[in-house]
């Protein structure tokens, strides 16, 4: 969700609620009779305001439950979610008039307190993250379908790999009859245009392969990879590039190619939790939040 | 009559005046070399080949010099002997050695002759501009390098047959054979007699070997048996003979399943005796049942959420691979003696639209497509075939097409005396844009592409399958065709001349506004897609296929957070089969998911054999409940947005699971797409492309940078 322009209309309706609301606490705050408390009439009103902009904050989430039910594009409710969960805190801060007397009001001004910054972190997060992820990770996939592209990609490796490091071994392929010349004899490896390389080569990709890049592959979050640091990626296969022949040198940019998408499924993965992370603290917060507070309105109303 | 005498090679003859030099020598039992000549065709004298010392100044072809009294004939002279010798090197030059008949059976008159002659390499170069080959005949294969140009196919198909062919094209070096006005044999009015193949003393008209030209199981039927039934009589032997077990006969009991819908086959069946049901198994198999009343919850559910009957859902038959289509409410029909049925599936290898099943015990005879195809040409079998379709099923036909609903059962009996059917091979042009328009279409079998030529290439504006119409718009506004239309395999149409439908235009004002009001609509979009096209100009967009999206699913890669609520709400939407995959090409900022494009030129229509991939009369392609699950629309989907599911089958009493295609319906029944409306970021959008891109396009113009999607595959852009 980026916070642009698309809001505007949600942004003046809300500071025009949070300065009526102001203009309003102000007399009530200075003039009224024992002072501001939640239990008077204008702190009621607050109350019932704050909490009403919770509980449709709150509802954001059934929303998403039912998505075919047409009671308002989810985009709407997204916005409404932001802005006016955000004035719910003005407005309880209103109703209790800036105090937290006894533990319940303590404890939900706490939860609030919480919910509205993880809440706060979560549109800055879902504001700048999404742009990060579409400039960082070009090839990005599924979230979920994470393990299976690394499965193939370890797969195309082993593949490229042994396709490089198989023995030469010099297979006559006669000309063709209606030619009438002597048979020019060609290797298997120039049918299939390939190279071999010699043993000491192929003795090399095969150490750098299981030392490095396989490793690598199989667990490519580790710190003690260098294939995990592009700068250090380069310098290796730069490395490599120097001791075989540059025949293979497009088969070393492919498996350069995989380690980099390796190295954006793991950016990926990292990013996702962030973007997503903050919703474990925000969730279940504002849940309890709506619960302790309509116990807390029952209990006030009640007693 | 008068006889005349005179000497072959110092021998007396005596012959009937008139009589040909070589007849004369053939009646003493000399043999005189020929190319050209065969017994039962008038001699023209061209090969040369005949070449006789009649003692005139110049050696004279014996087919065609007539003996006189006292002429001294020399057939095999030393001068003779020298001249035929040149002229069959002359021909073999020309000839492929060893060609295709000299391959097979080694019989292959000019080269016998030149080995005769003890040619074995011509002196002379060989020809340089080859002149081709055709094998667009599923009967015949046309090799014009090793024709001669002797004629006896011409001959053989203008004289014996009485067809009227084959003749000649171009001259000099450049000659050769042609059928009709030059058109590949497959497309031409050939019947497929054979008697050309049998005319030919080369290897350029051989009978050409079927990918499978023999069928499993069955009982055999001999090329004499087959000359018994009315249906092949007409047929010509020589073609029963060379393709035996094409044709068997197949023994069904009543209940058996002759073939299944959605299976691949090649084959099509004529109805010997008894009688067979055609039906769709799948039919509304996604549906509930009518007789479930919806819930308490469905009800309340339904207040937030209500859907609507999609426009046009009901309306129409459901076109199928025989002779009858099948009512939407009740799809059986019933089929018998002397009905075919799985033309398409037999000459296009289409999927089978229907399962039969034989309603009594039931005799087939099941043919290939090579002998479906001599059968559909030969004209005595398609005026039969016609007379049985104007009899049983013009009428609903005409009647598939909502706008023809109300014409009055005397004009379709009126019109049903008038109209062609006429067949048109792959390819084949049907009409031409810019030419004068004389008639109506009405598409009975196969596909058709309606396009318009623009600078820069052809432009698809529609594919028409079984029920679609054309022309109309031509015979209405200034009788020219705006369109060229172009079989995309074998297809047959009814032609309804200008007369007829001006007729019925005259007689109907109903109709005449419904083919007006279709003429607008089509004229209207049709100038909407040529400006949305001659506004694009960007390679990559084009690359990409966006162009010829008519709504396309774009997700805002800088808002979307990735939280799945569209895939969530399509799934939802849809029985729990979601239509969209949040993954795909790129274009700038956009992400393009796997999701329907609702194309303007729908690939994915192209040979559904129950027509269940359409459009109705609206933006979206929706793939209806009686899809088959033959796939073949998922495979022609150029963007692999169409996928194969697993449903469940209510249809029957048992619990079973039948294969559909899905795609998105852009949630036809809903006010807005689920995926759109349940995206929380405002990400997720659907759009006309060239609209919705077309600051980004002419930006990406200006500063020739743009995404191609190999760049997006290696994660880069590209300076260009």
């Amino acid at each position: 969700m980026r916070i642009d322009s698309s809001h505007r209309n949600w942004a003046v309706a809300s500071v025009s609620i949070l300065g009526l609301a102001t203009l309003l606490y102000l007399p009530y705050s200075f003039f009224y009779p024992g002072g501001a408390r939640g239990n008077s009439l204008p702190g009621l009103i607050y109350g019932v305001l704050g909490y009403g902009m919770m509980l449709y904050a709150g509802l954001m989430g059934a929303r998403k439950k039912v998505p075919l039910w047409r009671i308002g594009r989810a985009s709407v409710w997204m916005r409404g979610h932001l802005w006016l969960g955000a004035l719910s805190l003005p407005m309880i801060l209103f109703h209790s008039a800036f105090y937290a007397r006894g533990p319940l009001t303590f404890v939900l001004m706490t939860l609030l307190v919480i919910v509205i910054l993880s809440g706060l972190t979560g549109a800055m997060l879902q504001h700048f993250l999404p742009r990060r992820i579409l400039s960082d990770v070009p090839l990005e996939t599924i979230y979920e379908q994470i393990p299976t592209v690394r499965e193939q990609l370890r797969a195309e490796a082993s593949t490229i790999v042994d396709g490089l490091c198989r023995k030469s071994g010099a297979v006559a392929v006669a000309a063709p009859p209606e030619t009438g010349r002597s048979a020019p004899v060609a290797t298997a490896e120039e049918e299939e245009g390939l190279i071999g390389l010699t043993e000491s080569e192929r003795m090399n990709l095969r150490q750098a392969y299981n030392t490095g890049i396989l490793p690598f592959l199989r667990d490519p979050e580790s710190p003690d990879s260098p294939l995990g640091d592009a700068k250090h990626a380069a310098v290796f296969f730069e490395a490599l590039r120097k001791q075989l022949p540059t025949s293979i040198h497009e088969s070393l940019s492919d498996l350069e190619s995989i380690c980099d998408e390796e190295r954006q499924l793991t950016r990926q993965g990292r990013f996702y939790l962030v973007l997503h992370g903050w919703l474990l603290i925000h969730v279940p917060i504002s849940i309890t939040l709506l619960v302790l507070g309509g116990i807390h309105a029952i209990v006030a109303i009640r007693y | 009559m008068k006889t005349i005498e005179l000497t072959i090679d110092e021998k007396p003859a005596t012959v009937e005046e008139g009589t040909s030099v070589f007849d004369a020598a053939r009646m003493h039992g000399i043999t005189i070399p020929v190319l050209c000549h065969a017994h039962n065709e008038r001699p023209v004298g061209v090969c040369r080949v005949c070449v006789v010392d009649c003692g005139d100044k110049v050696l004279q072809a014996s087919c065609v010099r007539p003996a006189e009294n006292g002429m001294k004939v020399f057939t095999a002279s030393e001068k003779v002997r020298k001249h035929r010798r040149m002229v069959l090197e002359l021909l073999m030059s020309d000839h492929p050695s060893p060609c295709a008949r000299q391959t097979v059976s080694g019989d292959c008159e000019l080269e016998t002759q030149a080995a005769a002659e003890g040619i074995t390499a011509p002196r002379f170069s060989k020809r340089v501009s080859p002149r081709g080959q055709d094998d667009s005949s599923l009967v015949i294969s046309v090799d014009h390098e090793a024709c001669i140009l002797c004629d006896r196919c011409i001959r053989g198909c203008d004289e014996i047959r009485n067809n009227n062919v084959l003749g000649r094209r171009g001259k000099g070096y450049n000659a050769g054979i042609a059928f009709d006005l030059n058109r590949p044999m497959g497309n031409s009015t050939c019947v497929s007699c054979g008697e050309c193949m049998v005319s030919c003393p080369t290897g350029a008209l051989t009978n050409k070997s079927v990918v499978r030209t023999v069928l499993p199981g069955g009982d055999p039927v001999g090329a004499d048996e087959l000359k018994q039934l009315p249906f092949f009589q007409k047929v010509s032997g020589t073609f029963l003979e060379l393709n035996k077990n094409a044709v068997i006969k197949r023994h069904f009991k009543a209940g058996d399943i002759i073939c299944r819908e959605g299976d691949y086959g090649s084959t099509a069946f004529y109805i010997l005796e008894g009688k067979v049901q055609v039906f769709l198994q799948s039919m509304m198999s996604q549906k509930p049942r009518p007789a479930e009343p919806p819930g308490l919850l469905d009800r309340i559910t339904h207040v937030f959420s209500p859907r609507r009957q999609p426009p046009n859902a009901n309306q129409g038959n459901i076109p199928i691979d025989a002779i009858v289509d099948l009512s939407r409410e009740k799809p059986v029909a019933e089929l018998g003696v002397g009905d075919i049925f799985g033309e398409m599936t037999c000459m296009s290898l289409y999927p089978r639209s229907a399962t039969v099943r034989a309603s009594t015990d039931c005799i087939m005879l099941e043919m290939l497509r090579n002998v479906l195809d001599v059968i559909q040409r030969n004209k005595t079998l398609r005026a039969e075939i016609e007379k049985n379709y104007r009899k049983r099923a013009l009428e609903d036909h005409l009647r598939t097409v909502p706008l023809f609903a109300t014409l009055s059962p005397e004009f379709i009996d009126e019109l049903a005396q008038k109209v062609e059917l006429v067949r048109y091979s792959r390819g084949e042009v049907l009409c031409s844009e810019g030419e004068t328009a004389h008639n109506f279409f009405l598409v009975r079998i196969g596909f058709v592409k309606m396009a318009q030529e623009h600078p820069g290439g052809q432009l698809v504006f529609a594919y028409q399958g079984k029920g679609g119409f054309f022309g109309e718009m031509g015979l209405l506004k200034g009788g020219i065709h705006e369109f060229t239309v172009t079989a995309l395999d074998n297809v047959e149409v009814v032609r309804i001349g200008a007369t007829e439908f001006r007729g019925m235009v005259d007689r109907f004002p109903d109709v005449a506004n419904s083919l007006r009001r279709i003429a607008h609509e089509r004229e209207a979009h049709n100038a909407r897609h040529s400006a949305a096209v001659a506004a694009v100009s960007l390679d990559s967009f084009l690359k990409q296929g966006l162009m010829e999206a008519n709504s396309l699913l774009v997700i805002d890669l800088e808002k979307c957070t990735r939280c799945d609520n569209c895939v969530k709400a399509c799934s939802e939407a849809h029985d729990g089969f979601t239509r969209l995959v949040r993954e795909g090409l790129r274009f700038d900022k956009y992400l393009v998911p796997t999701s329907c494009r609702h194309c303007r030129d729908p690939l994915c229509m192209i040979g559904c054999p129950v027509g269940s991939i359409r459009r109705r009369n609206s933006l979206e392609t929706v793939i209806e409940d009686w899809c088959v699950g033959c796939g073949l629309c998922a495979r022609n989907c150029p963007f692999g947005n169409i996928t194969m599911h697993e449903t469940p089958d209510r249809s029957g009493q048992k619990a079973s699971v039948k294969r559909k295609a899905t795609a998105c319906d852009l949630c036809a029944d809903l006010p807005e797409p689920s995926c759109v409306y349940a995206c929380p970021h405002d990400a997720a959008h659907r759009v006309e492309p060239n609209h919705f891109f077309r600051n980004l396009i002419s930006a990406a113009s200006d500063e020739n940078m743009f995404v191609t999607p190999a760049d997006v595959e290696g994660g880069s852009r590209l300076e260009r």
